[in-house]
């Protein structure tokens, strides 16, 4: 009698090319860091509206920091990865290293 | 879709298709360093440009305060090489730092800028220093010794200051490097300090340059 392998489950908000592009980029900054909008735009290759979903879904999850600010009259937009951002970034590699392992023998199913 | 993620091998930027484990680790290594690319100044590039600039323009005036080619190469030629070379060696720092800083703000660009402002008022504090002992009766055989002396001592002191800052052995090392070969070529007298600092000197440069490169690539590996 076999239990099957418990497989550990990807974080979906990151789990998707386009967010795990943006998180990785933000993530090359040192912490406190923050990078404008237009900047983060041109560093993953992303139209302006289609960024503009792939942050609101990153902050809802509370991965990034979305600020507005003034320079001058101008509004720029400024974005960094929060501390939880960069924990759930970690995570995600460190399951998705999990996955690729070889099963253990142990986590093969002999355990009850 | 873009030429480069064409390229890539990557869905449009907007596609929610399921990602691969695989595939996913893949898209790490690769943004990590094509963000890396982007973001940081290339300091082999910075190092390669200084390296060139110590070899060529203190190797010029080695030449020239040799007296072995005569009349052909006037000491002026040697100074206008190194300010030459200085210069365009400062534009690429320059142009390295800010293109590659552009759009980032917070607390590690003040830093960089308060480290850009000490490079000006040391330099500029040291010409007047320089110049007022000139005035003030320097005997000209020492002038090439003060002005060679004294440049270095303040650019290893502030490599040595760049590599705590930004707890970086290589630029810490360089640092060291510059103030050694500096102090120790002024004890040799002209024109022999002038071999040092081209040769050992600006050897150093090329040396952290490779040793730089290699670090980047082994900071953002091909694979995970």
């Amino acid at each position: 009698m076999t239990a099957p392998r418990v497989l550990p489950s990807l974080d979906a908000v990151i789990h998707a090319q386009a967010r795990l592009r943006v998180m990785v980029a933000l993530s090359v900054l040192p912490f406190g860091e923050q990078v404008t909008f237009s900047r983060l735009q041109e560093l993953v290759g992303m139209t302006a509206g289609n960024l503009s979903t792939h942050l609101r879904k990153l902050e809802e999850a509370g991965y990034v920091v979305v600020a507005k600010t003034f320079r001058g009259r101008t509004p720029v937009t400024s974005v960094s990865l929060s501390r939880d951002g960069r924990r759930a970034l970690e995570d995600y590699t460190a399951t998705l290293r999990e996955l690729l392992a070889p099963a253990a023998p142990e986590a093969d199913g002999t355990l009850p | 879709m873009d030429e480069g993620q064409r390229a890539r091998g990557l869905a449009p930027a907007g596609d929610e298709s399921e990602l691969s484990p695989e595939a996913a680790l893949g898209l790490i290594a690769s943004e990590r360093r094509r963000a890396l690319r982007s973001l940081q100044p290339d300091t082999a590039v910075i190092l390669g440009v200084w390296g060139v600039a110590w070899l060529v323009g203190f190797g010029v005036t080695w030449l020239a305060s040799s007296g072995w080619l005569g009349r052909a190469l006037p000491p002026w030629i040697a100074g206008a090489t190194i300010v030459t070379l200085s210069a365009a060696a400062t534009l690429v720092t320059f142009g390295q730092v800010l293109a590659r800083g552009r759009g980032v703000h917070g607390p590690s660009r003040g830093t960089s800028s308060l480290y850009g402002w000490s490079w000006l008022l040391a330099m500029v504090c040291l010409c007047l220093l320089d110049l007022a002992l000139e005035h003030q009766g320097l005997p000209a055989h020492l002038a090439p010794l003060l002005w060679t002396g004294s440049t270095l001592l303040v650019v290893g002191l502030l490599y040595l200051a760049g590599g705590m800052i930004w707890a970086d052995p290589l630029l810490y090392g360089l640092g060291a490097w510059v103030l050694v070969t500096g102090a120790g070529s002024v004890s040799l007298g002209v024109p022999a300090n002038f071999a040092v600092l081209s040769l050992a000197g600006g050897g150093g440069f090329p040396v952290a340059a490779v040793a730089a490169r290699v670090r980047s690539w082994q900071s953002a590996p091909a694979r995970p």
